[in-house]
């Protein structure tokens, strides 16, 4: 018989199995590292009809995150401020400014003022902001250095991950509950710190639960 | 900000700036001027090779940093969107109660309702109103889904024509106008019943304003008649208010206390009150019930009488003639006969058991039965020194309105210019014979104020439509008098009338808001002008010290005497005179609930049928009348025909046959009729107003053709199995753990036990007992108990759970396939075989041919998800989505579960339920069963529900609990949502504290906070103290199917009966007992040693046989 097929096909399904496997190896990884919320999240910093700047107010200012996020201590929603709130003080500081022209607006018509989401869980969490500030988890450790932010963006993945990060080793986490809001609070004994978290847990009660129902019902 | 779906995904327009550089940034004019050049410098000439391919590299890098690479795949852009003013005290994601109450036709339901993202989402009692209890019935659960009906009325209309509410406004003030220019001469109302002070005060000023206008009242199932009767019998103006938890005995004449009666949220929980037993020796109250239907009281009741409904009267008199002392009305009553086929033994031993309990008994007659059954009752309740104790007689004034057959009257003699209806629905069910559709058009104009575009809708000149009791402004007197509001928790969604406001604009009132009009009436039933106490009243649900006061009651004896000279005595029902029983359904009323899914979609208590109902009918008579289950039958009723299918029913009285009202109705939406298909039969063309709850002299007869009815339990009996543990109480007392002593669990005692829990050892270990530390919570253990002593079967808890947990409703054809998706089931069992040869192999569907069936005993069950600590579930879920967690919770993760079922076949209990098709967006054709028709659910995505209609549908939803998609697997889950609500409260009050335990009683599941008996109760078994721990502990308590080993969290309290010993259908065990002990040859409460002693292998007891009337 003839030769029908030339002598390199002898080769090929080696290098098919190679080639699938190294495009599986590539196709695995891309996903694993591309298509994770750290890389599609993180740095995402959509631009707002307002240029609210927390560096200026919460840095600068020194206000507390509770005057304008105000339900976050009761509620599982930590609210975007009402459009009156920023006139408490706008109006009289900038009164006139065009760049809070919306807020003036939104204040006098009741309209309000389109905000973009940036921090969003999927549907199925159901995650509970009050729980969490009033037992120790300050908010820097979710939204990143907000107070040094000019303008917002997503710093942290808020991945399944990333959530049990934490929940599988609060102490790391936790602070005590009276300094959540000051955010540029770090301990000064980090050692001692962490051995009082560890205290803490154990009397404070704190079960981070991993269980399923804690986020997902 | 509530959990929807995202809209479609736009590109965003303000995308992420991506940039190629500082310079690109910065603007700088050297990059511009780079950018501008079509190549980059150096690009024009490409002669060196690693040029070109540095310069292929590059164009790639930069396409990639242009951003079509992957901005594409960023979530879609969402919007906040806060308030311009921030409203005082509002924080968003905390849910907002606020005391209101349902009105009824009589009282109202004090309610506390939850309001959550600025809409009402959950009915629950309110439990600070003394007397009332905080519990609701089915009806006040389901009515939330009524606010969101998208077939409610959403316009008003003119002639058939859409019109603005200011020119409706506009249209009554002149109507007003001109009416009072003639006095209101012409003008006739025609109202339903109300106990609304604000609207009986409009009324007495309208009949002041307009003295020659005329009033009706029309309800085609009337509760009036107790009032009627007990101010006859006792000659003052007078209402009785009935105490059932301050009685020992009680016997009731067709006076279905649990179901079909008003205020049996009231009643429910007065009478599980004498039913409830902590320890074996706690007093029991008795009852005695004689009816034809077999009603959810009927089913719970001691002794049980069944008697064609003609001949209650009968049995009344000759119990009356056993207890009355000398006098006028025992004279009268000497006239009466005797009762037919019924034991003589059963009315003295009743008589004598209610006279020797003297001052703690009494009697009460059914709304159906004619007023002299109520007068005889009357008579009874002063014999028996109830007035003043367990009845109580309140001031109730006669409300002086004429009937809807005088009305009929004075329209067919055109006396009627202007007839305005509220609420009413006399086109669908004025009685037949009054041809009410013919006499309406007499009348010129015809305002209509109704929540549905209706029959009378139709018909009328004027519709406006009417705002649900959850949108309006108003108030209503509870049952005893009490004052409650009626309180808003959202605007009117379509800008509907209150009728407070229909009459204040007709009256010409300077303010004819409905939140003046009962202000007004607030501060004139309290006497004075006090916003405090305004507000309290609002805040509290009721005015303190409102109740009214009890009158003392005088028996009227020449009255009664009288009113029993002339009565008619029916003759008892034969083969060929038969009797009809129009009564109120369980579920949807006398029609008004019928395009409510969720009623319709509840299994009725007794019949278990949905979307449907039919004709009720004995054994017995369907065999004389050789008719068939489910065959359609010809009924001749008052000279009229209806056809419809027959039911049989266990306990139902012989020669008689009932159908349920305010069924197949071709409107007013599409649950009650879709398409031609309509669910259910029409009773009201055969009603007449000479028999309104009775006819007599009935023909029916068999056409060969069968209709498809569905129910959802088609088994009767437990064959053996313990699954309802019962016992009479002497036998309880006698052996106070009988409860433990059946099937295997009563060998747990034998076998090598762990000393820790004194419960068998395994031979694996649950995760809980593997790792304690980590996987067992030490705050708390979740569990629940459910006393079946005190369950009577409502099924209040099945719709509370639905509302709470936003269960779909799946229509007849998916029904009929088993996919209801109920995740809380009631039960219901008929037991009484023992002693019949019964072949356990063969279908129960042929049950219904079986002569025990006649008087069959019934308990009933609520089962849901038992959260059993070695879930058989848990083990077999390829894909993780079912776990336990710490806290002894059973719980689904929605997103993980793959739809593989395996979960559910594992389950004994059959408590999962499995999301088929996407039942929340597809429009479903609720009605249908016929093959072929199958509805849009089997067209998946290519079935749209109406956008704006899914939009109002979406409200009725609770935000906290996930909408589960098709393909996904639900169950009970403790109401976990409201477990995670309180604990995060818990937490957040503790701060940087340990004190994260849930306070008992600050956490209720939805089905333990809407049963109006009290018979769920749920709690942390970690504390010994709560409620469920004692529960626990009793003796009365097992597991169903314990044998399993499966250490389930939901218990069961094991049933007491309290029959009496004297009455002659006294047995000495509980009917399922003896088929218990038949079919296992063993014996409960017999002494059991470990070697096959006594109560094994012994010959069954024989069961004496039921000494029956029949």
């Amino acid at each position: 018989m003839s030769d029908i097929f030339p002598k390199w096909t002898n080769r090929l399904p080696a290098m098919v199995f190679t080639g699938v496997l190294l495009l599986g190896g590539a196709v695995t990884a891309g996903v694993w590292y591309y298509f994770t919320p750290k890389y599609t999240r993180v740095g995402y910093q959509p631009v707002q009809p307002v240029g609210f700047s927390h560096a200026i107010h919460v840095d600068q200012l020194g206000m507390d995150c509770r005057y304008c996020h105000n339900g976050v201590e009761k509620s599982w929603y930590s609210n975007v401020p009402a459009a009156s709130t920023c006139m408490n003080c706008h109006n009289q500081v900038l009164a006139q400014d065009p760049k809070l022209e919306l807020v003036r607006q939104s204040y006098a018509t009741g309209e309000p003022i389109p905000w973009v989401q940036i921090h969003k869980t999927p549907d199925y969490v159901y995650f509970n902001h009050a729980v969490h500030v009033n037992r120790g988890v300050s908010c820097v450790h979710c939204h990143g250095e907000i107070h040094k932010m000019e303008e917002v963006y997503h710093a942290k993945p808020l991945s399944m991950g990333f959530c049990l990060d934490c929940h599988r080793n609060p102490a790391e986490y936790l602070r005590d509950p009276k300094d959540v809001y000051d955010l540029a609070w770090a301990p000064e004994d980090p050692a001692a710190h962490k051995a009082a978290m560890l205290r803490a847990v154990h009397d404070w009660k704190i079960n981070s639960s991993q269980n399923c129902s804690a986020c997902h019902r | 900000m509530s959990k929807t779906i995202p809209p479609a995904c736009p590109e965003p327009d303000h995308g992420v700036r991506h940039w190629r550089g500082l310079d690109e940034l910065s603007g700088s004019p050297a990059f511009k001027e780079l950018a501008d050049r079509e190549f980059p410098a150096g690009a024009s000439e490409l002669t060196d090779a690693s040029t070109r391919r540095d310069f292929v590299k590059l164009m790639g890098a930069s396409l990639a940093f242009a951003g079509i690479g992957l901005t594409g795949c960023r979530r879609p852009e969402e919007k906040i969107y806060p308030f311009g003013r921030q409203p005082e005290g509002y924080i968003h994601g905390v849910p907002q109660f606020y005391a209101t109450a349902m009105p009824t036709r009589s009282g109202a339901v004090p309610l506390l309702v939850k309001q959550q993202d600025g809409r009402p989402v959950k009915v629950e009692g309110n439990d600070a109103v003394p007397g009332a209890g905080g519990g609701t019935d089915l009806h006040a659960q389901a009515s939330i889904l009524e606010l969101y009906d998208p077939d409610r009325a959403q316009r008003h209309m003119r002639g058939g024509n859409a019109v603005s509410r200011a020119a409706a406004e506009d249209f009554l003030v002149q109507l007003g106008r001109e009416a009072a220019a003639g006095r209101g001469a012409g003008v006739a109302f025609l109202t339903n019943r109300s106990s609304s002070p604000s609207r009986a005060r409009l009324k007495a000023l309208l009949q002041e304003r307009l003295p020659e206008a005329k009033w009706y009242a029309h309800e085609p199932v009337d509760f009036d008649v107790h009032r009627a009767a007990a101010s006859a019998a006792t000659g003052a103006a007078v209402r009785p208010l009935f105490k059932f938890e301050a009685a020992r005995a009680v016997l009731s004449l067709d006076f279905d206390l649990l179901g079909t009666e008003e205020e049996s949220h009231r009643h429910a929980r007065g009478f599980a009150q004498t039913r409830k037993l902590t320890s074996p020796h706690d007093p029991m109250g008795r009852l005695y019930v004689v009816e034809p239907l077999l009603s959810v009281t009927g089913a719970n009741a001691d002794h049980r009488l069944r008697v064609a409904p003609g001949q209650v009267l009968a049995v009344a008199a000759a119990i009356a003639r056993a207890v009355l002392p000398e006098g006028e009305v025992k004279t009268a009553l000497a006239a009466l006969p005797a009762p037919a086929g019924v034991d003589a033994k059963w009315i003295s031993e009743c008589a004598a058991d209610l006279v020797a309990q003297r001052g703690k008994a009494f009697v009460v007659a059914g709304h159906r039965q004619p007023p002299t059954v109520h007068l005889i009752a009357h008579a009874l309740n002063a014999a028996l020194d109830a007035f003043g104790g367990p009845v109580a007689l309140v001031e109730s004034p006669a409300p002086g309105d004429g009937g809807i057959d005088e009305l009929a009257r004075d329209l067919n003699a055109g006396a009627v210019r202007t007839l305005v209806i509220l609420h009413a629905n006399p086109v669908l069910d004025a009685p037949a014979d009054l041809d009410w559709p013919q006499a309406q058009r007499k009348a010129p104009t015809v305002v209509r104020l109704g929540y549905y575009e209706d029959e009378t809708a139709e018909t009328a000149t004027w519709h406006l439509a009417a705002a649900h009791y959850l949108e309006s402004w108003g108030d209503a007197r509870l049952g005893d008098g009490t004052l409650v509001p009626v309180q808003p928790l959202i605007e009117p969604l379509f800008g509907g009338f209150t009728e407070l406001e229909v009459l204040a604009r007709i009256a010409g009132e300077p303010s004819a808001k409905p939140y003046d009009v009962a202000r007004a009436t607030f501060f004139g039933a309290l006497g004075k002008t006090d916003e405090d106490a305004w507000a309290r009243f609002l805040h509290d649900g009721f005015l303190q010290d409102s109740a009214a006061k009890p009158v003392a009651g005088k028996l009227d004896e020449a009255a009664i005497a009288q009113a029993l000279a002339g009565a008619p005595q029916p003759a008892a029902p034969s083969k060929d005179a038969l009797e009809f029983v129009f009564h109120r359904d369980a579920k949807i009323d006398d029609g008004r609930h019928v395009n409510n899914t969720w009623l319709q979609e509840l299994p009725d208590p007794i019949t278990k049928l949905v979307w449907d109902n039919a004709i009720l009918i004995s054994r017995r008579t369907a065999v004389e009348l050789d008719l068939e289950n489910a065959e359609l039958a010809d009924v001749e009723v008052n000279g009229r025909k209806l056809t419809a299918p027959v039911w049989i029913v266990p306990g139902m009285a012989d020669h008689t046959l009932a159908l349920s009202l305010g069924y197949g109705r071709q409107k007013p939406g599409r649950a009650a009729c879709f398409n031609g298909t309509c669910a259910g039969f029409n009773a009201y063309p055969a009603r007449v107003s000479t028999a309104l709850h009775h006819a007599a002299g009935v023909k029916a007869s068999g056409t060969g053709a069968k209709y498809t009815l569905v129910t959802t339990q088609s088994h009767w009996a437990m064959n053996g199995r313990p699954i309802v543990r019962e016992a009479n109480l002497a036998q309880f007392r006698a052996k106070p753990d009988f409860a433990r002593n059946f099937d295997l669990d009563a060998h747990f005692g034998h076998v090598a036990n762990d000393p820790a829990t004194g419960l068998p050892k395994r031979l694996y270990p649950t995760a809980f007992e593997q790792h304690p530390e980590k996987q067992r919570s030490d705050v708390h253990q979740w569990g629940m108990a459910v006393d079946l002593s005190a369950c009577h079967g409502c099924g209040a808890c099945v719709i509370a759970c639905q509302s709470e947990n936003n269960i779909p409703v799946v229509g007849k054809d998916q029904v009929l396939r088993g996919r209801e998706m109920h995740w809380l089931r009631i039960d219901r069992y008929f037991t009484g075989f023992a002693g019949q040869d019964r072949d356990l192999l063969r279908a129960d569907e042929d049950l219904w041919r079986e002569s025990w069936i006649d008087d069959p005993q019934v308990v009933n069950q609520p089962m849901m998800c038992q959260h059993c600590e070695k879930a058989p579930c848990e083990s077999v879920c390829p894909v993780n989505a079912t776990v336990h967690d710490e806290e002894g919770l059973n719980i689904m993760a929605y997103n993980r579960c793959v739809g593989t079922r395996y979960c559910s076949n594992n389950c004994a209990w059959k408590v999962r339920r499995f999301n088929f098709f996407d039942y929340n967006k597809r429009p479903i054709n609720y009605a249908d069963t016929r093959a072929g028709m199958r509805g849009e659910l089997y067209k998946g995505p290519f079935a749209k529900r109406d956008a704006a209609e899914l939009e109002l549908v979406k409200m009725a939803k609770n935000p906290e609990v996930t909408v589960r998609m098709r393909g996904v697997m639900e169950k009970c889950t403790f109401c976990t949502q409201r477990l995670e609500a309180a604990q995060s409260a818990r937490k957040v009050a503790a701060g940087a504290s340990g004190d994260v335990r849930v306070r008992e009683g600050a956490v209720q599941t939805a089905c333990q906070q809407a049963c109006p008996a009290e018979a769920i109760v749920f709690g942390n078994l970690l504390d010994p103290q709560s409620r469920v721990s004692r529960l626990k502990q009793q003796s009365r308590n097992y597991e169903v199917l314990g044998f399993l080993d499966n250490r389930a969290r939901v218990t069961y309290l094991a049933k007491i009966r309290n029959p009496n010993p004297k009455m002659p259908d006294f047995r000495e065990h509980p009917l399922s007992v003896n088929d218990y002990t038949t079919l296992n040859h063993s014996d409960p409460f017999a002494a059991h040693d470990a070697h096959g002693g006594p109560g094994h292998g012994a010959a069954p007891e024989a069961a004496a046989e039921p000494e029956g009337a029949h």
